[in-house]
């Protein structure tokens, strides 16, 4: 499935959602999503990935650049995401930065 | 499994992908598994891609080869982009480093090799060879 990323955000909550394969060719749009949401500030950065079937280490870098972006104060979601890849974020030791949640919880991510 | 030869282009990275999946089937591999391969020559495809061809100047073909027996997978990629040795590569020592902190190097290869039974790699005649292999469980 060819890789997909749209991107809203309200009330200082942005979030992005992915789809579809994100590899390295793709990463470039995951990128471009960031550096668009990340202009108006966002206080926290939600990622819809419960439609993302693969994820290379070239999406792992644009979770880097994010937390760098955006600073280490914003905190970063990470909802959804399928076994496959949760285990690539936890091989990787990127589970101790991010918030991980199964299902969007609007009382924990917008409070 | 017929080889394959793609441009060593970052475009190429689906059907590489797809070749393996078919590899994988074929052979029966569980979905973890088969992810795992698909992840393991995703990444090592793409530094070859990059670093091995594209930032060094140069173009070329990757050509790709699965040979299944008994269960076992060996997936065979051979270029003839600069010579790179994933396996001389050190572990990133910083995967406990919180992401503001974080050098973003070597996630790839660390990946390549924590996703496959064994990685090996040759360089011969001009070619790098990366082979790729899963045993039955």
């Amino acid at each position: 499935m060819a890789f997909g990323v749209t991107t809203e955000q309200t009330n200082g909550i942005a979030k992005i959602s992915l789809s579809g394969e994100l590899d390295a060719s793709s990463a470039a749009d995951f990128r471009t999503a960031v550096e668009q949401v990340a202009t108006e500030k966002p206080r926290r950065l939600v990622l819809m990935m419960d439609k993302l079937t693969f994820m290379a280490s070239a999406g792992l870098r644009i979770l880097v650049f994010a937390k760098q972006k955006m600073g280490r104060e914003v905190d970063i979601f990470i909802v959804g995401a399928h076994d496959a890849v949760l285990e690539t974020i936890e091989m990787t030791g990127f589970h101790h930065s991010v918030i991980l949640l199964d299902d969007y919880d609007a009382a924990q991510i917008e409070s | 499994m017929e080889s394959l030869t793609l441009p060593a282009t970052l475009e190429s990275l689906k059907a590489i992908r797809e070749y393996v999946g078919l590899a994988s089937s074929t052979a029966g591999l569980s979905k973890d598994r088969s992810y795992g391969l698909a992840l393991a020559v995703d990444e090592i495809a793409t530094n070859i891609i990059t670093h091995g061809y594209q930032e060094a100047g140069l173009a070329g073909d990757i050509v790709m080869q699965a040979d299944i027996s008994d269960g076992t997978v060996e997936i065979t990629i051979k270029d003839n982009g600069m010579a790179f040795n994933p396996l001389t590569h050190i572990e990133p020592d910083d995967l406990e480093t919180p992401l503001d902190e974080r050098s973003v190097g070597g996630l790839g290869i660390f990946l390549a090799q924590k996703n496959v039974d064994e990685l090996r790699y040759g360089y011969v005649d001009g070619q790098n060879i990366n082979i790729f292999v899963i045993r039955p469980k």
